[in-house]
């Protein structure tokens, strides 16, 4: 009984606050009053976006003690890697510390552990995408069918189009790669993007008008 | 600005009224037969794949969010999962879930709990495999890979929001040999998903799971729904170009 309750409350909030941000798209970018309610109708959804960060707070919290749960986890079962948990908990548990006593996110011991250490390393770590792309490369080059052949035929000429040399091997290559860019590529970009636009309308509708909830327990 | 607006709330309204219109045919049990997209049957293979071999089967829901414009991505992946949960509830096997975003997790853990329903014990079990990793793309993108290696991933299954990190983990999977299914909406992370996954999900088939791998009826709707919106507006499109051809209406 109680789980039903949960349930159609749930929904009842779901389609709501789902009811109310959407007229509030509208309400925006509507020229004048609708009925008087254009005041009411912002404030509420503003209202509804504002819990949204409150909830978002709460939920990192919960992702937070996930990372501990884990780790712990590893660590006492002496999984592979248990090791990199004992680093990840105690570098966890500094900059915690370090946030807690040096007064916030934005005193300068939290700062310098952003900009020195983290932002650096994910530089770094983002820097291997080259290699990643050249080891991929050599992998998607591989012809096996039709598809991979027009898949290599069209990136080699691009490929060639983009650098100075591809002019001096042949003059048209850089106006047959701005054809491809401009014109099969653009118009296979725009057919995918409406396909996505239209699935992600599709998805929005169905739990707009609760025929599909993915936050209640129910199938 | 009047008009586009009136326009928008038009097309929701037909969205919504095909939408409604197909879920009760697909009700009534004229349900249409779907073309077969390999990636979705690669997955329902995924599970057994992973006992046979005793190695783990891993779904990333990407770096996307639920409460922003890539929350229908991270529903997608969540479809995925679904599944997945309702497979290992009956196996006793979970996949091990990823995730960079804290909101997800949260979703993720419902969608195990409600496939294990009644039997607390075993979803506590599979809440373990769910795990947040890390809200930046680069770090989340370090941790996937890190779990590719050390958890002995047999098969790998990645749907969400993906950006530019997609790449190192997706050739991750590859380099190791793992099985391997990449699907993403947003046209630049495409290629990288080519590239490495053996089957992919291209655009606006990550949000096809619900209907192909659960045959949901208002999924299957939703599909035929789009697709009508898809011939409604590609006849626009050809009737707008036509016309401006013609002279009839200025471009």
């Amino acid at each position: 009984m109680n789980l039903r309750f949960g349930r159609i409350l749930a929904t009842t909030v779901a389609i709501v606050v789902g009811l109310f941000i959407l007229a509030s798209t509208f309400v925006a970018e509507w020229p004048g009053e609708i009925f008087g309610l254009s005041g009411l109708i912002n404030q509420v959804s503003l209202l509804f976006i504002s819990w949204v960060t409150i909830v978002a707070a709460f939920a990192l919290f919960l992702g937070f003690a996930n990372v501990i749960s884990v780790h712990w986890n590893r660590i006492q079962t002496r999984k592979p890697g248990a090791l990199y948990s004992i680093v990840l908990l105690i570098a966890l548990a500094a900059t915690l510390a370090v946030g807690f006593l040096s007064g916030g996110p934005n005193s300068n011991p939290s700062q310098f552990i952003f900009d020195f250490i983290l932002q650096p390393l994910e530089s770094t770590f983002f820097a291997l995408l080259a290699i990643f792309i050249a080891t991929a490369a050599f992998r998607a080059f591989r012809v096996r069918n039709l598809e991979t052949l027009i898949f290599v035929l069209f990136t080699v000429i691009v490929l060639l189009g983009q650098v100075p040399i591809g002019i001096y091997l042949w003059a048209e290559l850089p106006v047959i790669k701005d054809w491809i860019l401009n014109v099969p590529a653009l118009a296979g970009v725009r057919g995918i993007l409406l396909g996505v636009a239209l699935g992600t309308i599709a998805t929005g509708l169905r739990v707009l008008v609760g025929t599909d909830r993915p936050y209640t327990d129910q199938k | 600005m009047a008009s586009s607006v009136l326009l928008a709330f038009l097309f929701l309204l037909l969205f919504l009224g095909l939408l409604l219109f197909f879920s009760a045919r697909v009700n009534r049990g004229q349900k249409p037969s779907l073309r077969r997209i390999q990636a979705f049957e690669a997955i329902k293979g995924f599970t057994g794949r992973a006992i046979e071999a005793g190695r783990a089967l891993h779904l990333s829901l990407g770096t996307g969010s639920m409460a922003d414009i890539t929350t229908a991505d991270s529903l997608a992946g969540l479809y995925t999962l679904d599944y997945l949960a309702d497979q290992s509830a009956t196996t006793g096997i979970p996949p091990i879930v990823s995730m960079a975003d804290p909101t997800v997790m949260l979703m993720a853990q419902n969608t195990v709990r409600s496939a294990y329903g009644s039997d607390k014990v075993k979803a506590a079990e599979a809440y373990r495999d769910i795990r947040w990793i890390a809200p930046q793309p680069a770090a989340y993108a370090a941790g996937v890979m890190n779990l590719l290696s050390l958890d002995e991933v047999e098969t790998n299954i990645m749907i969400g929001k993906f950006g530019d990190e997609y790449l190192l983990m997706g050739e991750t999977a590859a380099r190791r040999g793992t099985s391997h299914v990449g699907g993403a909406s947003d046209p630049n992370t495409l290629p990288f998903i080519y590239a490495t996954a053996q089957e992919t999900l291209l655009g606006e088939e990550i949000y096809a799971g619900g209907a192909y791998l659960q045959k949901r009826p208002v999924h299957i709707a939703s599909l035929l729904a789009q697709d009508t919106m898809r011939w409604i507006i590609g006849i626009v499109i050809l009737g707008g170009v036509a016309a401006t051809s013609l002279g009839i209406i200025n471009g």
